[in-house]
């Protein structure tokens, strides 16, 4: 419920997003610093009701990891050089399907890069963070709205789907502040954990139409439960290359690609008769915003899709793009991640890419592209 | 009441002869004999060949990555709090030497859980490979080139403050030691010497002499916690900045101050915003300084709007305010002919700048904030009084008044 009174102050998405996290029952922050992720640290640690500082990446993510398989529901924020210290963890804690959410903070790379500079950079990283190339959900968001709400979606959709979720975000968005309007966010209840309904016996791995097993912790006093990292079958043991395990990893898969519609956003603005469409996420799909506003002022016709979810792919990007006879993708990289992820490296007279490494695509650079025939 | 069995009826998954067999019969012994049902316990276990123990144990199980085991116990441990529950992490000595840092924090902080290291070694799963334990006998066994002395794990988790570690080759003693360990509330940690019979020797008398001495080490600490705390709402202490200041400003206006570390740039910057948004302006603001942040330059950009900002990007600035050398190395290439530029009457600038003693008259400190005043005052977006609003009831209100006043005197 919104409350009437506004509340204008001067604030940073960090913030906004550790206390979204928060309310929706995040329960520990388990941190190791690195820039530009610094505000989360300080704001979790003021924040979460239970605060941890690692003594590393990997450790970071392995208390995670027992965090979770003990029933709470764990927070990290991090840049690139963190998440791939974090990187085989998190494939454990995906295959063991625990909850948790990651921010991962995106500066300048390749390597130490430039802390203190913001970037779209680590987008195909992700894609393939997970051996086998199967889809984390990903969100991102575009704006401090997106902040709040995609946290809680973030806790809503790890949870829902026994799955680490990452939010991406960049430096210039959880560094930035802003005048804002505290009391327009919506107030955020703690996500429902009750374990839902199963067909007994209780398996781990055992789940039914839905695709996710009903999770309960390690510890609890009703059922045995068996976490595991390898390939396992429903039991939670290693079969190796039975066809029950091989099933229950293709599952994996499929949870999320299947029912990627349960927790798909996008902001599509579209105009009448507009034949050019602009696709941006994250930090410059602000930028969007003020191109499109200008090319319109300027009685351009043209349409704007701003991608929330990025992996899965809704089929519904697909369905948009295609419904446009150019398409323009900018996005703070130099290799135009987001345009590879939705149609490769191919290059076409549809697509259309502005791109840029180092600071901030500006409107003008997006309303030059897309008059450009 | 007969106690739950923890050892299941599976096969074990070990080579005939494998001091695994023993070890793992000793753990699930010493956990029955001490009182522990089926779900009071939490087996985690690593890569390796002692990895393959999960289906042994009748107990809730974890199985994990190698050499990480220690460091999952402990988020699991961490996430129970539950002393009544029993979290037991075994590794081999492969993994003890890769984690060797989970190892060392789980002592610090003397977490409450039992990490047996089974350590036959080596590699057992790979092919016999020498790892950090491997004591120089075996290595020369092994006819391996290098003489490295092993780490001694029982002393190094000692030392990091592990309430109880061992090192223990005698099986007889295998159950009465895990007993102890595992009755310790904290760290204890499990040295428990075991046969490769694939790799090394066949029979427990020759592998003794490949082996470090049996040693016991007790720390009296307090069990490793975290506090659950009940906390408040990061929106509460913020306050609110409603507009009003009257502002007949219609556009958007870039203001760039730089200056140098500790100098104020940053709190001028917010103050700027703040009162911007007094004045009913939507207002953006961002920092920008050297990864060592006490020193070198400080520059900080503030967007001043009527309309609702969304691009926060400032490649050309509208006005740039400038009072030490460090800010103007730092932004002079952003000045353009457009710009409105005050510096500091210290810069040598080559260029059509406006100077002001901004550091005479307010220090150097308190010469950002006087720059901002001087610039409200001349340019007349909004009264200065909204600059004097937001610093009234702040810690060094009078200080910061005093700057925001100093503008009077250029």
């Amino acid at each position: 419920m919104k409350t009437t009174t506004s509340k204008k102050v001067l604030i940073d998405a960090s913030k906004i997003m550790t206390e979204a996290l928060v309310q929706s029952g995040a329960d520990v922050f388990v941190g190791y610093p690195i820039t530009p992720s610094n505000l989360f640290y300080s704001y979790s640690k003021e924040r979460f009701p239970e605060f941890l500082a690692g003594p590393d990446e990997i450790s970071v993510l392995q208390w995670m990891a027992g965090y979770a398989a003990a029933g709470k529901l764990p927070v990290t924020a991090t840049s690139f050089p963190g998440l791939a210290l974090m990187t085989e963890s998190l494939n454990m804690a995906f295959m063991m399907e625990l909850p948790m959410v990651i921010v991962l903070v995106q500066r300048l790379g390749p390597s130490t890069g430039s802390a203190t500079t913001g970037a779209q950079g680590d987008l195909k990283f992700l894609e393939g963070v997970i051996s086998g190339g199967f889809s984390l959900p990903i969100f991102s968001p575009s704006n401090f709205n997106d902040a709040w709400t995609l946290s809680r979606e973030a806790v809503k959709t790890a949870i829902k789907f026994r799955t680490p979720v990452v939010i991406l975000t960049s430096k210039e968005m959880v560094m930035t502040q802003k005048s804002f309007d505290i009391n327009s966010l919506e107030k955020l209840k703690k996500v429902d954990r009750t374990p839902k309904d199963f067909e007994p016996p209780y398996q781990p791995y055992k789940a039914g139409k839905d695709m996710v097993p009903t999770f309960y912790p390690l510890g609890n006093k009703q059922y045995q439960v068996r976490l595991n990292s390898s390939t396992h079958a429903a039991d939670g043991l290693i079969h190796k290359g039975s066809p029950e395990s091989m099933q229950n990893t293709i599952r994996l898969r499929d949870k999320l690609n299947l029912r990627v519609d349960e927790f798909s956003f996008y902001e599509l603005d579209a105009e009448d008769g507009a034949k050019d469409l602009i696709v941006s996420w994250g930090i410059t799909a602000d930028t969007a915003r003020d191109a499109i506003k200008n090319l319109r002022a300027s009685n351009k016709k043209v349409s704007l899709l701003i991608v929330k979810t990025i992996l899965p792919v809704p089929q519904a990007i697909y369905d948009i793009i295609d419904s446009y006879e150019t398409v323009t993708f900018a996005e703070e990289n130099l290799t135009g991640q987001y345009k590879q992820l939705l149609v490769g490296k191919r290059t076409s007279s549809k697509y259309k890419m502005v791109n840029k490494f180092g600071s901030m695509i500006e409107p003008s650079e997006i309303e030059k592209m897309v008059n450009f025939k | 009441m007969e106690a739950e069995k923890i050892l299941t009826k599976a096969k074990m998954p070990f080579c005939p002869g494998c001091g695994h067999i023993v070890n793992t019969r000793s753990i699930t012994k010493a956990l029955q004999d001490l009182g522990y049902g089926t779900k009071d316990v939490v087996m985690v276990s690593d890569i390796g060949c002692s990895g393959l123990v999960d289906p042994l144990f009748a107990s809730h199980t974890i199985h994990g990555l190698h050499g990480r085991s220690p460091a999952l116990g402990v988020g699991v441990a961490l996430g129970l709090n539950n002393s009544k529950k029993k979290v037991i992490v075994i590794q081999g000595d492969g993994g003890a030497t890769i984690g060797l840092q989970h190892i060392l924090e789980a002592s610090r902080r003397n977490i409450d859980l039992t990490l047996v290291v089974f350590n036959n070694l080596l590699f057992g799963m790979t092919g016999g490979q020498v790892s950090g334990l491997s004591t120089n006998h075996f290595k020369d066994y092994k006819q391996s080139a290098d003489n490295a002395e092993p780490y001694d794990i029982v002393s190094l988790a000692h030392k990091a403050g592990a309430a109880f570690s061992i090192r223990v080759n005698d099986m007889k003693h295998f159950n009465e030691v895990l007993k102890e360990a595992i009755g310790t509330p904290g760290f204890s940690l499990v040295e428990m010497t075991s046969l490769c019979t694939s790799y090394s020797m066949k029979k427990m008398s020759e592998f003794q002499y490949y082996t470090v001495d049996e040693e016991r080490l007790v720390n009296d600490r307090r069990i490793g916690f975290t506090r659950v705390r009940k906390t408040k709402s990061l929106f509460k202490n913020i306050d609110g900045l409603s507009a009003q200041f009257p502002s007949n400003y219609k556009n958007r206006i870039g203001v760039v101050i730089a200056g140098s570390a500790g100098g104020g740039v940053q709190s001028a910057a917010v103050m700027l915003a703040q009162a911007g948004m007094l004045a009913g302006l939507h207002v953006s603001m961002k920092g920008e300084y050297p990864i060592t942040v006490g020193t070198g330059f400080s520059v900080a950009e503030v967007i001043l709007s009527k309309e609702k900002i969304h691009f926060t990007g400032l490649e050309k600035p509208n006005v740039m305010l400038v009072v030490t050398d460090d800010g103007w190395n730092k932004v002079s290439a952003r000045v353009s002919e457009e710009a409105t530029v005050f510096v500091d009457a210290k810069i040598r600038v080559n260029h059509s700048s406006k100077t002001r003693d901004f550091v005479k008259v307010a220090g150097k400190k308190g010469a950002a904030l006087s720059a901002v005043s001087h610039w409200l005052k001349e340019s007349g977006i909004f009264p200065v009084e909204a600059l004097e609003k937001v610093v009234e009831n702040h810690k060094y209100a009078e200080a910061l008044l005093s700057a925001i006043r100093s503008a009077e005197r250029l």
